[in-house]
């Protein structure tokens, strides 16, 4: 039995996770801790778990990894803790707001021995799984240009308060997205250029709400990416998740989340879309586990993390220079 | 209205239809290709010329319609003007802002009526669309984005692969969308683009644009040249109480042809009304002349959108944003 803790659910995906470790029988979510006694103690009734009210008496249990998904600016403190004690890290994306943050937590697990994950669950999408095979089994020839998206609603809460959430949608929503192309074309960012601003939230919020990036990759694969929190609250979903590559074989289109059902309900009073199909964090999570099994790092790791993050900050500094950041 | 096509492929056939139903006549009809103008000329009961000089000393001709490739708009424009002849040129207006410029002087100079054929203007879609944020709906408008493209045209051989006379899917596609969003959003600050450009035996572009406005919004455009079939048309605008969005992949008919052998069929969307886009331009370029009432495209703003193409194509060239 593998045993995991939940440090804060202050990033609204714990509970997938929570949930995806309680659907696995080898699993056990042992405990929960969190800065917000009241939340973390309702998620642990929740879930069955066992509710600690201090970090070090959590971190002195017997668990085998934990997954932190506290606010964006306490990931640093708190992976090094669990780091320090011996524990595996599944860590919520993205891994840092700064690029120096990362690189100490990077650096903090490679020292302490420990296991380190960034929470990228698109990776583990069977849409841009099965789209990477083709891509990589050379199906669409070389890859010329890449266009895609991230929206999203304004997800409300800490996310918008600089001093958690460390940026905007910029951050929230291009870390997945870099990520994946890095993964899915095996090559490495070289510029970012961003347009960017608070466009649609003006007076109610003080970051950033929507981004245009243009970014080069090697090889000088021609990207752009709309990062953005976007979606009204009468859209019928959350969000999504789009890729057009370009290639000299043909065109690959990647809509990874269009697998729903349109619902029209007059209790909801809008049309909205109800999903079907596989939670990708499932498989996040049971990578996370194998990894501990294993005692190697989960993939997408902390290096991932830390990339992710180097865009996002060229991104935001081309958004306030207006010029081409290199990377 | 008598009127002179110059140019009898693509465009020109088009063109020939609409200004027909907008109560105009074909005349007269010139291509370098005799073919092509033999043709055009015996479905509309028009005749034939070998050089444009005839459509500018005949008496009769009202008007002329520059349906040229790009490079040769302001020969024929600077010809037209001199010759007292209103002009419609088609989309984009010239190859460069300063060839633009020189056209509308001589325009003025000669006291004619030149039009640009920015047709999006006249799309019904876009119509609604700019109904839509106008009504306030989508609250105060932020953000665009618009993606307009599909198959190469014209195969590897025509001049729309030769980039130096077509400018790429930037100048001639892209600019429809360049000119919508400055008509309804406003004027343009600064211009990033990335534009692929390919050439050799299978052509490719594919433009990734995005802009800002004086009043703050941002614009993404998509412009591609890239697919291996079809055309398709996607737009959204996000306000900060809504947003609309629009795909012409939504259509009220759609067709697939069975096709001899294993070959891919495509789905073809189709969206008629009983009056195109194109007719309405002619009758707003018709009124324009008989009524000097005010067209929805002047000659500025056509010269505007050349040069956004143009800042676009610098910036993917220099790898810097432009500003305008």
């Amino acid at each position: 039995m593998v045993k995991l803790g939940i440090m804060s659910f202050a990033h609204m995906h714990a509970y997938s996770y929570a949930a995806c470790v309680n659907a696995m029988p080898d699993v056990e979510l042992t405990a929960v801790w969190g800065y917000n006694l009241r939340r973390a103690k309702q998620a642990a009734q929740q879930f069955n778990a066992r509710f600690v009210k201090d970090v070090n008496e959590f971190l002195a249990l017997d668990l085998d990894g934990v997954i932190i998904c506290a606010e964006n600016t306490r990931h640093h403190a708190l992976v090094e803790l669990a780091a320090s004690a011996g524990k595996w890290i599944l860590c919520e994306k993205p891994l840092a707001p700064e690029s120096s943050e990362a690189k100490r937590i990077v650096k903090i697990c490679e020292r302490e021995r420990v296991g380190l994950g960034t929470a990228f669950p698109c990776r583990f999408a069977p849409s841009l799984m099965a789209a990477r095979d083709q891509l990589q089994a050379g199906d669409f020839g070389d890859i010329y240009a890449v266009t895609a998206t991230n929206h999203g609603q304004f997800p409300g809460g800490w996310f918008a308060v600089p001093e958690w959430s460390g940026g905007g949608a910029v951050m929230d929503h291009t870390v997945h997205v870099a990520d994946l192309l890095r993964w899915m074309l095996g090559r490495e960012f070289t510029s970012v250029y961003c347009e960017g601003g608070n466009q649609l939230h003006q007076g109610e919020i003080d970051v950033d709400d929507l981004g245009s990036l243009h970014l080069e990759m090697e090889g000088g694969i021609q990207v752009q990416h709309l990062a953005s929190w976007s979606r009204c609250r009468s859209f019928p979903t959350w969000g999504d998740v789009t890729l057009e590559f370009i290639g000299s074989k043909g065109v690959l289109n990647v809509d990874a989340f269009n697998q729903k059902l349109t619902v029209y309900s007059d209790a909801a009073r809008k049309a909205e879309w109800a999903p079907f199909g596989d939670n990708p964090d499932f498989g996040l999570v049971r990578e996370f586990v194998t990894s501990i099994q294993e005692a190697r790092d989960p993939s997408p790791n902390g290096i991932d993390g830390l990339r992710a993050t180097e865009i996002t900050v060229a991104a935001e500094k081309s958004m306030r220079t207006h010029r081409v950041v290199k990377l | 209205m008598n009127v002179a096509i110059i140019g009898c492929s693509g465009m020109g056939r088009v063109h020939a239809d609409a200004l027909t139903k907008a109560g105009l006549r074909v005349a007269l009809c010139v291509d370098t290709v005799r073919a092509n103008a033999e043709a055009l000329a015996k479905a509309y009961g028009a005749k034939v010329a070998a050089s444009a000089a005839k459509a500018m000393t005949a008496k009769d001709i009202d008007a002329v319609l520059i349906a040229t490739p790009t490079p040769f708009h302001l020969e024929y424009i600077l010809k037209a003007a001199k010759a007292g002849k209103h002009i419609f040129c088609e989309k984009p207006f010239c190859r460069t802002e300063a060839e633009c410029k020189e056209a509308i002087a001589a325009a003025k100079k000669a006291g004619v009526k030149l039009f640009v054929g920015h047709v999006v203007r006249y799309f019904h879609e876009f119509e609604a669309m700019k109904a839509q944020v106008e009504s306030g709906k989508i609250g105060k408008p932020g953000f665009v984005k618009i993606s307009r493209g599909g198959i190469f045209p014209g195969g590897p051989k025509s001049w729309f692969a030769n980039y130096k006379m077509s400018g790429g899917v930037t100048l001639d596609c892209m600019i429809h969308d360049l000119d919508w969003v400055r008509y309804v959003f406003g004027e343009p600050v600064r211009i990033y683009g990335k534009a692929l450009m390919r050439s050799g035996k299978e052509p490719m572009d594919y433009s990734q644009v995005t802009m800002r406005l004086k009043s703050g919004l941002i614009a993404t455009i998509i412009g591609t040249w890239a697919h291996p079939a079809g055309f398709r048309v996607q737009a959204e605008i996000c306000g900060d109480g809504g947003m609309v969005q629009y795909d012409s992949a939504d259509a009220p008919m759609s067709s697939m042809k069975r096709e001899t052998g294993s070959g891919p069929s495509m789905i073809v969307p189709a969206s008629p009304v009983s009056e195109s886009p194109y007719q309405r331009e002619w009758e707003d370029f018709a009124a324009w002349v008989r009524d000097d009432r005010a067209p929805r495209v002047t000659p500025e703003d056509g010269m505007i959108a050349v040069r956004m193409a143009e800042a676009a194509l610098e910036s993917s060239a220099t790898g810097k944003p432009v500003r305008l």
